[in-house]
């Protein structure tokens, strides 16, 4: 019935396409901002002073930019390098339709491998040592993926509960390794610091011209950037990825055609697991230089992650855009707080608009585009009279 | 040293750590019995703390507090209701949204009414036992009889509340045309509609009972056992709940003693921070032990748990 009503095929280009999908996340954005800015006038505070700050603590200011300073900025990347891992994670999970919430017990088991291994590689050159080291983080976040998926795939245990419950194990597994084999000489529950040989470049290390002052932003957010390009070839172009996307979009479709729903399980939950384990490595590479109880545990990447791709609907290309959104509202939240005087939580408030948002558009469209063909069936009939 | 670990108290505090994640997990499973997937549960707790203490430090009547922090449960499980049976949006992403909403919005309101980031002021007094009989005396009677104060009668009112509740719930859902119509809801709408059965608004009631439920879990957090509200106080439980919810293969009695193993273990890793004086194990690899256990049982014993049919699909009356 729709194939007759079609309108007439009007090629996009690919810009047309780009700008027609992110048109919604960004509308979004603007209304959960714009709702953000009603709670911060009804708490008594100036909304345009403290959005104004949250972005120039997320991006700097052009004076800023024309000295070659984008600290701030950096900033933004900095944050959006662990959530771009974890936010690739969840959504490869997702496309096969499976919910990889454990995830930030994967990145603990990443970040602390990518730790040992740094401390044992530390002697290596660098160009040996940090691939070594985050391809041993991402076997470690593979590795402990693996079970929940040999029980999805083998008993059917669901992995929403066998990832939480691996993610608490991993929580005291990994506890236990910093404060007892690896902990530092001081005795802390931490590893000592890696050399510096294994900590991942930062872009002003990288790309001296452009960034004349030091930034945390870090190699590993190009990284991320590869894999996502990666991601999304392996599910657009390969044998495996298509079976990905045939599970996830409809599990008995899929059988019948031939596709092994247990093996692709077991694929995909596990290199979501790898995507999660890098997070970890990144961020101990990237920015601590160490594994400490904190790295995860307080601030839950796995657990943003699942916001981040959520937000970019499970493209693996959007995700880094949604990544540098969220680095952006943590890192311009700070100077928000600072300069405006707004509790920095309004930032969690307009994250959770935001999702909500993009959420009901796919409900909305889908809404219209019956609508609208409705309609169109009914002309169609009269028509026909 | 056993003998001084595993003491009356020990299971008593068991029962009081598994209150929480009980109250909620039934909600949860009445939730996704009606085909709604609900992993806003960690939301619902925390508005249920937070606005259990506003309350009863705004009205210094504790029991206010109690009605406040099942209003906000309500009140946020509705908007999960109407985006994922009105707007029939993914209830996962409406869920993660509410989870961080919650999160923000506990966080942001504490400073704006108290001035400070981090807790709330504490409440005057906490609700107390509900019992309150006199223990002591030497003997085995005596002895006998401190275990059964302890595990029987030492408890706050919303713990009794959770065993009934349990055990009611559980009564409703197998035992009456409601519970019978709950089910169908979430096995196969279609044919719960063609018989008459309001699909919609049996969800809504659901989804509306489990937040009642996460509020009434966080009242249990701040009003029975801390007495004050900290940033993101749940830390998780409205998850390790949906693992109990499903662990209890989606029913109330099965929920509660799910939840009563996470409870324990909860215990456990409360009593090993005052007893760790020579452990030859590291304290970690028992605080792991729940988690393993629940592994090992999904693996081993339990076979596949099968959710209801039609968990998660919004429905669309024809």
């Amino acid at each position: 019935m729709s194939e007759t009503h079609e309108a007439p095929v009007v090629r996009e280009n690919l810009w047309m396409k780009a700008l027609r999908t992110a048109g919604v996340p960004l509308l979004s954005v603007v209304f959960a901002m714009a709702i953000g800015s009603i709670i911060i006038a009804a708490s008594g505070k100036d909304p345009v002073l403290a959005f104004g700050a949250l972005l120039k603590g997320a991006f700097g200011s052009p004076e800023q930019w024309q000295i070659g300073n984008f600290r701030a900025f950096g900033d933004t990347i900095s944050r959006a390098t662990p959530l771009a891992f974890a936010g690739l994670a969840i959504a490869f999970g997702f496309r096969a339709n499976l919910f990889n919430i454990g995830a930030n017990g994967q990145l603990l088991l990443g970040a602390v491998t990518a730790a040992f291994l740094g401390l044992v590689l530390g002697g290596q050159p660098t160009w040996v040592a940090i691939p070594l080291i985050l391809i041993g983080a991402a076997l470690a976040g593979a590795a402990w993926a693996f079970i929940p998926a040999i029980l999805k795939a083998k008993v059917g245990a669901h992995e929403v509960i066998t990832t939480m419950m691996f993610s608490w194990i991993a929580l005291y597994l990994t506890s236990w390794i910093i404060s007892g084999p690896l902990k530092d000489a001081a005795g802390n529950s931490q590893t000592p610091m890696l050399p510096q040989a294994v900590w991942l470049p930062t872009l002003d290390q990288l790309l001296p011209g452009i960034f004349r002052v030091p930034v945390r932003a870090h190699l590993g957010f190009i990284i991320a950037i590869a894999l996502a390009v990666l991601v999304w070839w392996i599910l657009k172009k390969t044998t495996l990825g298509y079976g990905v996307r045939a599970v996830g979009f409809n599990q008995w479709a899929a059988q019948n055609g031939g596709i092994s729903i247990a093996i692709t399980t077991v694929y995909a939950l596990c290199i979501s697991g790898a995507l999660a384990g890098l997070a970890g490595a990144s961020e101990v590479l990237g920015v601590q230089h160490r594994m400490f109880d904190e790295v995860s545990a307080g601030s839950g990447f796995g657990f943003t992650g699942i916001a981040v791709a959520l937000l970019a609907k499970n493209h693996p290309i959007a995700v880094i855009f949604s990544a540098i959104l969220f680095g952006a509202l943590s890192a311009g939240a700070g100077m928000m707080q600072l300069t405006a005087n707004v509790p920095d939580k309004i930032i969690m408030i307009v994250q959770a608009l935001i999702i909500f948002f993009v959420g009901a558009e796919t409900v909305i469209t889908w809404l219209i585009k019956r609508r609208q063909k409705l309609a169109l069936e009914r002309e169609g009939d009269s028509d026909v009279a | 040293m056993w003998l001084s670990f595993f003491t009356p108290d020990l299971f008593a505090s068991a029962i009081r750590m598994a209150t929480p994640l009980a109250l909620a997990a039934i909600g949860g499973t009445i939730c996704e019995r009606s085909g709604v997937v609900n992993i806003a549960l960690e939301g619902m707790m925390l508005v249920g703390a937070f606005f259990g203490v506003v309350v009863t430090l705004a009205t210094g009547n504790v029991w206010l507090g109690v009605v406040a922090a099942i209003v906000a449960g309500v009140l946020l499980s509705a908007i999960h209701a109407f985006a994922s049976v009105t707007l029939r949006m993914d209830q996962v992403v409406s869920g993660t949204a509410l989870n961080i909403l919650a999160l923000g919005l506990t966080g942001f309101l504490m400073e704006v009414i108290y001035g400070h980031p981090g807790a709330t002021n504490g409440i005057a007094h906490k609700i107390g036992p509900v019992f309150n009989f006199p223990t002591g005396g030497t003997g085995v009677l005596a002895t006998i009889w401190t275990w059964v104060d302890q595990i029987v009668f030492s408890y706050t009112p919303i713990v009794y509340i959770a065993i009934i509740i349990a055990i009611v719930a559980q009564w409703a859902m197998y035992r009456t045309r409601w519970g019978l119509r709950l089910r169908a809801l979430g096995e196969h709408p279609r044919a719960a509609d063609t018989v008459g059965v309001r699909v919609q608004a049996g969800r809504y009631v659901a989804v509306l009972i489990s937040g009642a439920l996460g509020g009434l879990a966080g009242a249990n957090l701040t009003l029975e056992q801390v007495g004050v509200f900290s940033d993101n106080m749940t830390s998780g439980r409205g998850f390790i709940a949906l693992a109990a919810n499903i662990f209890g293969r989606w029913t109330p009695v099965g929920s509660y003693l799910a939840s009563l193993l996470f409870g324990f273990a909860e215990a456990i890793e409360i009593r090993m921070q005052s007893f760790q004086q020579g452990n030859q194990i590291p304290v970690q690899f028992f605080l792991m032990l729940p988690y393993v256990l629940v592994v090992i049982v999904l693996a081993g014993f339990m076979g596949r748990a099968v959710g209801p049919a039609a968990i998660g699909k919004p429905y669309e009356k024809e």
